[in-house]
Order: structure tokens, then C-alpha cells, then sequence
């Protein structure tokens, strides 16, 4: 990568790729892809509007080991089914069982990858009409079609439960 | 994430995505995409500054209001820092000695038979 090229995002798949090739693993994962894409336009003002939150952040577990902030990548932590927790709350959730940045993020604000506080401000201010009782978990790490058949149509189930007129979704 | 959206989207809910992975999050194909370009692990924001995550969720929740279709990803006007020498490290496989990689390699099976021992698949 040039020092002009610097200017531009990271290509996350080339150099996943690369990464894994120069490792020894040749067998490059393929990463989803479609043509379509779904539209559904928000149904009414956000200022009275439910909004669910969705994260793959995984609850702090006693038992896995280091799970930082800071901690190298730690698979023991990480979780395999939907899990749902209460936006009243202040949940403990760590992200030592994705592949976020070491070099440059110590994991040490949660607010990074879990925006519930911002969001509490966004419904006290009026901008937003609520928050679902609920967030919910998404598992990573799974086959493709794990997520498109098990874990996506739960995630969808507990948000239609919920009420929710949208969808916030914040990956790491 | 970038599935999941698709299927919420598909039965009538309109959804968001906040992420850091341009290129992977756009192949997938989503209605909508927030994206900041900061270091993997910092979607919502810059850590400790909540003008900065303060201002990544206004722009989620703008794109959620405004966009009038498919596939529209807004790039926070945010800089992670002034320095963008920061994206050169991340995975780089040129950046590694052979004794780097050959640690890593050794990190990475381990840490696939410990999450094969949890799961029970193979």
C-alpha cells in the first residue's frame, strides 16, 4: 500500500486473503455477496419511532478467560446462539472473540462498539421515540448459511416481539 | 451482521449498519451503511469521546431517516487522526518476519480447536 493509497479505506478482503495465504491456510474464505439488497422505508418521524439495537459484543463471561480490555483473541469467549439483555441495564460486554484492530484500539470504551449510552441520550432528547426493552446479540463466526437460517430469523423474531420500527446493527 | 440486516430488512423493518469494513459490509449489499473509517473495533464512535460518538449515531440515524434506497452508505467525515499510517498494520502479511507469522499461525489453531472444543463440531 502506497502512502497514496492511504487516503482509502483498508481493503478487509484482499488483505484477509493475503494474510491468510502468507499463514499457510489456502483455502480463502468467500465472503457474502448479492445483487439485491432489500429497501423498506422508515413507516414514521423517528421522534416516535422504536429502535432496536443489535450488537456482536459478548457478554463478559467469569469462566473464558482474558477477555480485556486488551485482550488477545479469544475464542473461549465467544457465544453460539441469540442472546437477548435489557436496554434498562448496563451491560458488560467485551469484544476478545472478534477481530477488531489490537494495534490501534485497546477495547478499553464500550461506547465504541455498544452505543446504548448515546442512544439513551438520543430518546431523552426527543430524537428517537424509544428503545426496545431489548437488545440482542448476534453470533459471529458462523457458516453463512447458520446466519441466514438460524441465527438472522431469531434476531428478526425478537425484534418483531419487541415492536421495533427499526433497526440499529453495530458489528465490529 | 450484513445478512442479518438484509433478513430484517426483507420483512419490513428498515435497519442501519455502523461499521469500520467498507469493502466487506458493501460486497455483502445492505439498504444501509454508516461508515466510519477508524480502526476495526470503534464503529460507534472514537473511544472516550462522545462528541465524536455522539455524532456517528446522528449520522446512523439521519441515513435511516433519508435514504430512498437500497445500498446507500454515508462516510462519516471524521478522521481516526491526522497520521493515516495506522491502516497499514492491520493484517498485513507483509509487515511480518517469519517468526511472526509462524507464531500466529500457531495462535490461530489454537484458538480454532478451543472453539471446536466448545461447540463439539469439528
Amino acid at each position: 500500500m502506497s502512502e497514496v493509497d492511504l487516503d482509502a479505506p483498508i481493503p478487509y478482503m484482499q488483505r484477509t486473503r493475503e494474510y491468510y495465504l502468507a499463514l499457510g491456510y489456502d483455502n480463502p474464505y468467500r465472503w457474502a455477496h448479492h445483487e439485491d439488497v432489500p429497501f423498506t422505508k422508515l413507516g414514521k418521524p423517528l421522534a416516535e419511532a422504536r429502535l432496536a439495537l443489535i450488537t456482536t459484543a459478548a457478554p463478559y463471561q467469569p469462566d473464558a478467560g482474558d477477555q480485556g480490555p486488551g485482550a488477545p483473541y479469544n475464542g473461549k469467549a465467544k457465544f453460539f446462539e441469540v442472546y437477548s439483555g435489557s436496554t434498562a441495564d448496563d451491560p458488560d460486554l467485551r469484544i476478545s472473540h472478534l477481530g477488531y484492530d489490537r494495534d490501534h484500539t485497546s477495547a478499553e470504551d464500550p461506547n465504541t462498539w455498544f452505543p446504548l449510552a448515546r442512544l439513551r441520550e438520543a430518546v431523552a432528547a426527543g430524537r428517537i421515540g424509544a428503545l426496545t426493552p431489548r437488545f440482542h446479540g448476534a453470533p459471529t463466526n458462523r457458516s453463512q448459511r447458520t446466519t441466514r437460517e438460524i441465527d438472522a430469523p431469531e434476531l428478526l423474531k425478537r425484534c418483531l416481539e419487541d415492536e421495533a420500527d427499526a433497526v440499529l446493527l453495530v458489528p465490529t | 451482521m450484513s445478512l442479518v440486516a438484509r433478513h430484517i430488512e426483507a420483512h419490513g423493518i428498515p435497519t442501519v449498519i455502523m461499521g469500520c469494513a467498507k469493502d466487506v459490509v458493501e460486497h455483502a449489499g445492505v439498504p444501509r451503511f454508516l461508515f466510519s473509517d477508524f480502526p476495526l473495533g470503534n464503529s460507534a464512535g472514537k473511544p472516550f469521546d462522545v462528541e465524536s460518538q455522539r455524532q456517528t449515531l446522528e449520522l446512523a440515524l439521519r441515513l435511516l431517516e433519508s435514504a430512498t434506497e437500497p445500498r446507500t452508505t454515508v462516510q462519516s467525515p471524521q478522521r481516526w487522526s491526522d497520521d493515516p499510517s495506522w491502516k497499514l498494520d492491520y493484517s498485513n502479511a507483509a509487515r511480518l518476519s517469519p517468526e511472526e507469522i509462524a507464531a500466529r499461525r500457531r495462535a490461530f489453531d489454537a484458538a480454532k480447536a478451543e472453539a471446536r472444543a466448545k461447540t463439539g463440531r469439528s
